[in-house]
């Protein structure tokens, strides 16, 4: 009874220095489904590492010893395979063969063995497709039962004289079947445990990680400035759990959220010394509070205690940080400085996506200038040649025609917005119309049906009097007998479209080819309200030319 | 007085124009055309001596129209046009004088003077004109333009000018001299053009007569005043 005892000690030796193994790095490759070549001789390494304490810590016992050996090589075996189940054995068995004694042959060819049976228990498991049986304890305890039981037998039948053996096996058999099964169990089950935690803990921090970035996606769009940083510091703040969040600019704090928003005001110039060296070193600044602390420059009785500043960079080029804080009384998480440098990463990439957005959009705008400059000399003149014809018939009538052209080119040169409503989008059209009217005379009617309820509708500025002058200067103009346009706004669902159609379908192919500054209308609307929405032309040649501009009835998309 | 037809698609710089040549005291308005069709029509019957040129026009522009002019009938050309400055130098090659719109009075003196200079009344000018690469011709109610290619012959009767095409038959008002000038179509016959990619046989008759088989199996008279024409076409 003593020796179970005895053995039940060495065994809780063996669980510490097991558990000690589980935290250690060595660990790592256990976490993973699948070992690879590397981490089974890491394992190996170990395993036969336990296998051997297993028999120094071993109790002489009769000219041998009675020991924990077993655990090592029968867990090899279980967890990586016959292959490593035998190395181990073979080592643990190698090692206890040269120490001698009348059992020392037979105890090598048992721990071999002991290892296989382990490996044959990992690959009956892996044929039966249930891998995650193999961390069970009852498993171990179970498969290490039977290896002791066989060992005992492999004793009996090698070690000599016999009764000599005989005698040992009754005394020893007992004790180690049982302790080694138990040790096996136990440290399989810590085995286990630790795994589950890392997978937990894993998950755990990827949620946090993609939540982050989700509530944060997009917000950088609006732009780099104390809004959005506002908003992206109260994200992160409430995600990650931390003292404190600011973000920055090159030059000023933006944003700042949590302990010690007293004194760190947005607006105020950054005074930290590290958040300076970021900036100017392009890297990441780390005051953990134990070896480097975080002093704060601007009260004395901040509670901030450490730091982590990231910068936010464009292009290679920094633009801002991000910095976490936390207070004095709290360990910074390797955790959270994983997250900042990933989050900063992160909205790095925003940046440099929203900047392009606004580049792309910056050209559009440049674009559309050039297409009104090329537009208006022509229509000028011929206006003016009208009007000058018309003063002599009928001066009032020239009068009204003068108004409504400096109307039109007041509006154009005065609407400089992104926005304006349909109302004035009309307005800005009937101005234009009125003239070609007079200039056409009766070869073009235009009949005009809005929703009323549409007036106050948001769309792009300049949309519609470049779709009507394409309807008059290639289409109704190039009718011998003159032609129709139609201006017509209806809502269609959760979106309003207008549509403007000629009766010519004379520029199908223009339409096709350069686009006749379509393309930009089209991107202007879909840059401002998404791809859902856009500008769509239909033409049947010589019959009709149709576009239709789809815009939401909301002003912005939330 | 020089006899001057206007033609430009808009009423009023139409009738603009003819109030401010009325009062230089130079011209005889022959007529107004609001398109090109309308014009070549005028232009063949009057005959006018100066024709004012808008470019911009539906269906045929102003270049297009002198294409589709006989050149033995070609006036002196004024373009007059409200914006167009890729095209400025092309006026200077094809006509006498440009005006831009509105008409200054006495920008429009100095044009009278050059007109009166190249003596306008001298018939026909003289202008590079464009290929004629399209035959207008009135349909029922649009004018459809044709390829030259694609005619297979022309034919002439007391109704007018009618191209035979696969498509079917189309009037046209342009002459047999201004489609046999500007396009490769030949001259069989006194009424007839004939488009040579599309013969197939020409049988000789007694007499120097001749007689085309078309490759959709139509036939037309050769007559013996077009034959040594035609010969020379097939150098035969």
């Amino acid at each position: 009874m003593k020796l179970v005892f005895d053995l039940l000690q060495q065994m809780s030796i063996f669980l510490v220095i097991a558990y000690l193994f589980t935290k250690s790095p060595a660990f790592k490759p256990l976490t993973s489904e699948h070992l690879r070549g590397r981490h089974k001789l890491i394992l190996y390494l170990i395993f036969s590492t336990f296998s051997i304490l297993g028999t120094y810590f071993g109790l002489p016992i009769q000219d041998a010893i009675a020991n924990t050996r077993a655990i090592g090589p029968v867990l090899a075996g279980l967890i990586g395979g016959p292959v490593l189940g035998v190395a181990t054995g073979l080592t643990g068995g190698l090692h206890r063969y040269f120490l001698g004694g009348f059992t020392a042959f037979s105890c090598g060819v048992s721990t071999t063995a002991e290892g296989l049976i382990g490996g044959l228990v990992h690959l009956y498991l892996m044929r039966r497709g249930r891998a995650d049986q193999i961390y069970l304890p009852i498993v171990a305890l179970g498969t290490t039962f039977y290896a002791e039981a066989m060992q005992m037998g492999i004793i009996l039948l090698l070690a000599k004289p016999f009764d000599q053996a005989l005698a040992l096996v009754k005394n020893i058999a007992l004790p180690m079947t049982l302790a080694n099964s138990a040790g096996a169990a136990l440290f399989i089950s810590i085995i286990r445990d630790q795994r589950s935690m890392y997978d937990r803990f894993g998950a755990h921090f990827s949620a946090r990680a993609l939540k982050v970035a989700d509530r944060t996606l997009g917000i950088l769009s609006k732009g780099f400035n104390p809004q959005s940083a506002r908003e992206l510091v109260d994200i992160i703040r409430k995600e990650t759990g931390v003292g404190a969040v600011a973000i920055t600019d090159r030059n000023k704090i933006l944003a700042f959220a949590g302990l010690g928003d007293d004194h760190h005001l947005p607006g105020a110039p950054i005074t930290s010394e590290h958040a300076r060296q970021a900036i100017s070193g392009n890297q990441v600044y780390y005051a953990d509070g134990v070896n480097t602390p975080f002093t704060c420059a601007r009260a004395t009785d901040c509670p901030l205690g450490s730091a982590l500043v990231v910068p936010l960079r464009v292009e290679q080029e920094v633009i801002g940080t991000i910095i976490l804080f936390e207070p004095k009384n709290k360990l910074f998480l390797n955790l959270n400085r994983t997250l900042g440098e990933g989050l900063a990463n992160l909205l790095s990439d925003q940046l440099l996506r929203s900047r392009y957005a606004e580049q792309k959009n910056l050209l559009t705008q440049s674009e559309l200038k050039l297409v009104q400059a090329q537009v208006n000399p022509h229509f000028l003149f011929n206006a003016l040649n009208t009007i000058i014809a018309v003063v002599r018939k009928d001066s009032d009538r020239a009068r009204d025609l003068l108004l409504h052209l400096s109307n039109f080119f007041r509006k154009n040169l005065k609407r400089s917005g992104d926005l304006a409503s349909l109302e004035d989008e009309l307005d800005h059209v009937q101005s234009y119309l009125k003239i070609e009217k007079a200039r056409f005379e009766d070869r073009l009617q235009v009949v005009t049906r809005i929703d009323s309820d549409l007036l106050s509708l948001k769309l792009p500025t300049f949309t519609l009097q470049p779709i009507i002058e394409n309807a008059i200067k290639h289409g109704i103009s190039q009718l011998l007998e003159g032609g129709q346009v139609t201006i017509s706004a209806q809502r269609i669902g959760n979106r309003a479209e207008i549509s403007i159609e000629d009766n010519a379908g004379t520029y199908c192919d223009k339409l096709a080819g350069e686009g006749l500054g379509m393309n930009i209308v089209d991107k202007r609307i879909r840059n401002l309200f998404g791809a859902d929405f856009g500008v769509e032309v239909t033409c049947i040649p010589e019959q009709a030319t149709r576009v239709v501009v789809r815009v939401p009835l909301t002003e912005r998309p939330s | 007085m020089i006899r001057a037809l206007i033609v430009d698609d808009e009423q009023h710089a139409r009738e603009e124009l003819q109030v401010l040549l009325e009062a230089t005291d130079a011209f005889e308005i022959v007529g107004s055309c609001s398109n090109a069709l309308e014009a070549i029509r005028v232009i063949n019957r009057d005959q006018p001596q100066v024709i004012f040129l808008d470019i911009d026009m539906p269906v045929l522009s102003g270049f297009e129209l002198l294409s589709m002019l006989e050149k033995e009938q070609m006036p002196q050309v004024v373009f007059v046009t409200a914006y167009d400055e890729f095209a400025l130098k092309a006026f200077e090659e094809q006509a006498v004088d440009y005006l831009l719109k509105p008409v200054d009075p006495e920008r429009l003196n100095k044009t009278v003077e050059k007109l009166q200079q190249v003596g306008a009344s001298t018939l026909p000018a003289h202008y590079r004109t464009a290929e004629l690469k399209r035959i207008p011709c009135i349909g029922a109610s649009r004018v459809k333009l044709i390829n030259p290619g694609s005619v297979e012959f022309v034919r002439s009767d007391v109704s007018g000018i009618h191209l035979i095409t696969d498509d079917g038959e189309f009037f046209t008002e342009l002459t047999l001299k201004t489609l046999e000038q500007r396009t490769n179509l030949v001259r069989c016959h006194k009424q007839y053009l004939v488009n040579p990619e599309k013969i197939d046989e020409i049988l000789l008759l007694e007499g120097g007569l001749a007689e085309i088989h078309t490759g959709s199996g139509r036939q037309l008279p050769v007559s013996r005043r077009y034959m040594k024409l035609l010969k020379e076409t097939f150098e035969l």
